[in-house]
């Protein structure tokens, strides 16, 4: 029941504006049974996996997400779905791989990408990650941004990104819904939508906002501003989720009786998070800023999910600890801005390492090339965690790329692990794939071949990549 | 050097005071080779490299097999003129005035963090090179050493950065402009410069003094020209400047390199290049390539690294490292890093474990290729540098757990 309200104020837009209401009812009346026949999501995912043959992944090394490794193991998977895991697996009807002195790993998730809405020729008729038009723009949903024939999505594939998350820009203080999706790349973007992972909110601290709209002589123009904008902003959203609760709970009587109240696209996404059914994913790079969002969140009784970005939180990571929030981080970057002037390349450990190992890190990308290599970047992470004197192995290093932005995303119960009854979303990698020579060699999604290295027809290429050279060759051979 | 100080010689009369065995190293010795050996360093020197090396008075330091290499040197970055990217009263790297007269030169702060960063990571030395410019010749780059020392050693003036391809206006006229410019820096009508200056051409471009002197070392060959250039029929542009104007070229970026590589090799000029860069990022680029690295490279074309962001110029070595996962030759990415930038800028005795060359050297923690390595030693000019940081403080102070504030500890 994702989504309750939002589908029950779609139902109230339906029947306040639309004179289709029998085409809208009968339209979704083969749908699972729901409290209403009327309930769906718009834009709702509709994907659907690539073909998968029964394979068995033999004699393989695996780090299986959740922190353990093992030596020569098999893996079976069936109808994209991971069916045992273990030594000497024998299965006479499914494709055997033999990957003796590989490495399998869960499909590797990106919390933060902008993949499609910054697309890749980077030029300004396709840049459409912001909104900057106002500090709230909560009412934009990324997916409508999302060009579908991006060819970072392929780059990502071939570095063993199976699930990524794409959020709007950080110019507002709120930026919008992200969104979750499969890499594989459809040219409609519902195709490619994550089936069940619940949308996110996107809301930015700190230089950007002010900045953005400071220059513009607005509010907000400090960092007091950017609180005010917060606060105001999530008073109106009590406001509305209140009417909109009092109205739902009436009678089918009742309901006859008064005007249902008006909907407000900005206010849905922000009741949404006060429903605890959108996620929110906040850029915020310092402690003494994440603090305050903290106290915000506990002010209008709302979870932050995760600090994206948040260079300083090494500063504070008891307190992310503490308030069950992860940390989506990189390995290194910093200077481009005051805020990000305090990195420590041990962020992301002493992150994870908080509380005796009850934080939740993750490397992030918010980069193109970032994203086709979040192996290293977890290496590096992984390296300066042990110079810091933490004691880190490399399979929980691996939860960093793994099961932490699956479960920051809202997808974990799908996918981030190598566990029976999970997707299949899995990379065979050549080396051990903390070595910056490690190259993936499959990559599957639900248990479908999504990436083979060396394998021209199971590399996907977009219509961009075709023939814009030369008319009879791609773009590039990944 | 623009360091000439007497004040070495006589520090180099003491010679046990000051010198440095270093013992069982795996050395890659930035000019190709690979071996277990000891270096000897004497002072400011590299003064014997071999094996079973001995010395009663050196301080010793067992490598125990572990990767040696020259200290690195970036090729481009902002080290020293750019503090904070977004603030703009931190940058110095950028000017409102000059064009290619512009010389970054005397901004270069050797207090800067990006310092003890950066040779912390293995960086020895860095050019450090004009940023954002409106112009298409951006200013000249210099050399610099990065020991901190407010007595700053380093070349001024190494090299011109120009762009050329889809920076606004027609790239048709950017090589109009350029060539109007070597024209006039040629002055084949030997004119006064105050003549010079006074023509249409000049005058309308807001040329300096600065500028058209600047230039006139470009078309001597005293200095490179570093040309930032992607789209192949335009490295082919570029070439053909190099041959009308005899130009010391060096290409920088040229992800679409793999489609002229022939005339690319012909030509000898060098290259610069991100080799993790594999975005079709502009209609510049589209054919990049995470292959790019090796394809130049084992062709027989000098290669060397640059990063994609700002601030960490020691990721050269994740570049190289990938580079090598897609097929360039190991030793290809070492020198890359050392050697070939040293021989590329004319930056004389460094870059190599050589005999007589400056002890610019690092001792890595495993293979200096793997993102997880870190120098366990750095030695810059024969003296070993401390590795502590400004992140190493802020790390110890937040990993510290007495129950008292951040603010007193330390």
């Amino acid at each position: 029941m994702k989504n309750h309200l939002f589908l029950a104020f779609s139902m109230l837009l339906i029947y306040s504006c639309s004179e289709d209401v029998e085409v809208s009812q009968s339209s979704t009346a083969d749908a699972p049974a729901k409290s209403s026949s009327l309930e769906r999501d718009p834009f709702e995912s509709n994907y659907k996996p690539l073909e998968s043959e029964r394979t068995l992944i033999k004699s393989v090394n695996l780090y299986d997400g959740l922190g353990n490794e093992y030596s020569n193991f098999d893996v079976l998977f069936d109808d994209g779905i991971i069916k045992e895991i273990g030594k000497d697996i024998v299965d006479n009807n499914a494709t055997i791989i033999d990957a003796r002195g590989k490495w399998l790993t869960p499909g590797l998730i990106d919390i933060h990408s902008h993949m499609g809405v910054y697309p890749a020729p980077s030029v300004r008729t396709s840049s459409d990650g912001n909104e900057a038009t106002s500090p709230n723009t909560a009412e934009v949903w990324a997916e409508h941004s999302v060009w579908s024939q991006d060819p970072q999505f392929s780059l990502a594939l071939k570095g063993g990104v199976t699930a990524f998350h794409v959020l709007p820009g950080s110019a507002n203080l709120f930026g919008g819904r992200g969104a979750t999706f499969k890499n594989i790349p459809r040219n409609i973007i519902h195709d490619m939508k994550f089936p069940g992972a619940p949308h996110s909110l996107k809301m930015a601290c700190g230089e950007n906002p002010k900045r953005v709209y400071g220059n513009r002589g607005s509010a907000p123009s400090t960092r007091m501003g950017n609180m005010a904008g917060y606060r105001n902003a999530w008073i109106s959203a009590v406001d509305y989720q209140k009417r909109q609760n009092e109205y739902i709970k009436k009678s089918d009587e009742a309901k006859e009786l008064v005007d249902p109240p008006r909907r407000n696209l900005e206010l849905d996404t922000l009741a949404g998070v006060l429903e605890g059914e959108i996620l929110v994913q906040n850029h915020c790079y310092r402690a003494d800023e994440m603090a305050n969002m903290i106290e915000l969140s506990k002010e209008f009784n709302y979870k932050i999910t995760a600090f994206h970005h948040a260079v300083e939180a090494y500063k504070i990571a008891d307190l992310l600890a503490d308030e069950g929030i992860c940390g989506a981080l990189w390995a290194d970057w910093w200077g481009f801005k005051h805020e990000a002037y305090d990195m420590v390349p041990a962020n992301i450990a002493i992150v994870d390492q908080a509380r005796g190992g009850q934080g939740c890190a993750i490397v992030h990308s918010d980069d193109e090339v970032g994203i086709q290599h979040l192996n290293q970047e977890a290496a590096k992470a992984l390296s300066a965690g042990l110079r810091a004197g933490y004691e880190i192995t490399k399979a929980r290093a691996m939860r960093w790329i793994t099961s932490n932005p699956a479960k920051a995303a809202g997808i974990l119960d799908q996918t981030g692990t190598i566990e029976i009854g999970k997707d299949a979303d899995l990379v065979i990698w050549n080396k051990n794939p903390f070595s910056v020579y490690a190259l993936t060699e499959y990559v599957f999604v639900d248990g479908a071949k999504a990436f083979v290295r060396g394998e021209k027809e199971l590399q996907p290429v977009t219509d961009f990549d075709l023939g814009i050279i030369n008319p009879s060759d791609e773009r590039a051979s990944l | 050097m623009k360091k000439l100080s007497f004040l070495i010689v006589l520090l180099s009369i003491n010679v046990s005071a000051n010198s440095i065995l270093i013992k069982s190293g795996q050395i890659n010795d930035g000019l190709g080779n690979s071996f277990i050996g000891d270096i000897l360093i004497v002072d400011e020197k590299i003064v014997e490299v071999g094996k079973f090396l001995n010395s009663s008075s050196a301080k010793i330091i067992e490598a125990k097999g572990k990767p040696v290499t020259p200290g690195l040197i970036s090729p481009i970055s902002n080290i020293g003129v750019v503090e904070i990217n977004a603030l703009d009263v931190t940058n110095d790297d950028s000017p409102d005035f000059f064009g290619p007269g512009f010389s970054v030169f005397n901004a270069f702060n050797p207090h800067s963090t990006l310092i003890p960063w950066n040779r912390s990571n293995g960086v020895t030395s860095s050019i450090s090179t004009p940023g954002y410019s409106s112009q298409i010749f951006k200013g000249m780059g210099s050399f610099y050493l990065l020991d901190g020392d407010i007595d700053i050693t380093g070349n001024a003036d190494v090299a011109m950065y120009a762009r050329l391809g889809a920076i606004g206006g027609s790239r048709a006229e950017t090589i109009q402009i350029m060539e109007s410019m070597f024209e006039l820096a040629l002055n084949k009508d030997e004119l006064e410069l105050e003549e010079l200056l006074g023509t249409t051409f000049a005058s309308s471009m807001d040329m300096q003094l600065q500028d058209i002197q600047a230039l006139s070392r470009v078309v001597n060959r005293e200095i490179p020209l570093v040309l930032e250039v992607n789209r192949a029929i335009d490295i082919l542009q570029a070439l053909r400047l190099k041959n009308d104007y005899d130009l010391e070229l060096v290409l920088m970026s040229v992800e679409e390199a793999p489609l002229v590589l022939d005339q690319i090799l012909a030509s000898g000029v060098s290259v610069i290049i991100d080799p993790m860069d594999n975005i079709p990022d502009s209609f510049d680029e589209l054919a990049s390539n995470i292959k790019l690295g090796g394809i130049l490279s084992n062709a027989g074309i000098k290669v060397m690294f640059s990063t994609q962001r700002s601030h960490n110029y020691h990721l050269m070595r994740q570049g190289a490292g990938n580079a090598v996962a897609h097929g360039m030759t190991y030793q290809a990415g070492i020198s890359g890093m050392t050697s070939i930038v040293a021989d590329v800028f004319n930056i004389q005795d460094r870059g190599s474990i050589k005999e007589g060359y400056f002890a610019d050297i690092v001792i890595w923690s495993e293979d200096p290729l793997e993102p997880s390595a870190y120098p366990t030693t750095v030695i810059i000019n024969g003296s070993e540098i401390s590795l502590e940081t400004r992140a190493s403080r802020l790390t110890e102070r937040y990993t510290d757990k007495r129950d008292i504030p951040s603010s007193y500890k330390h």
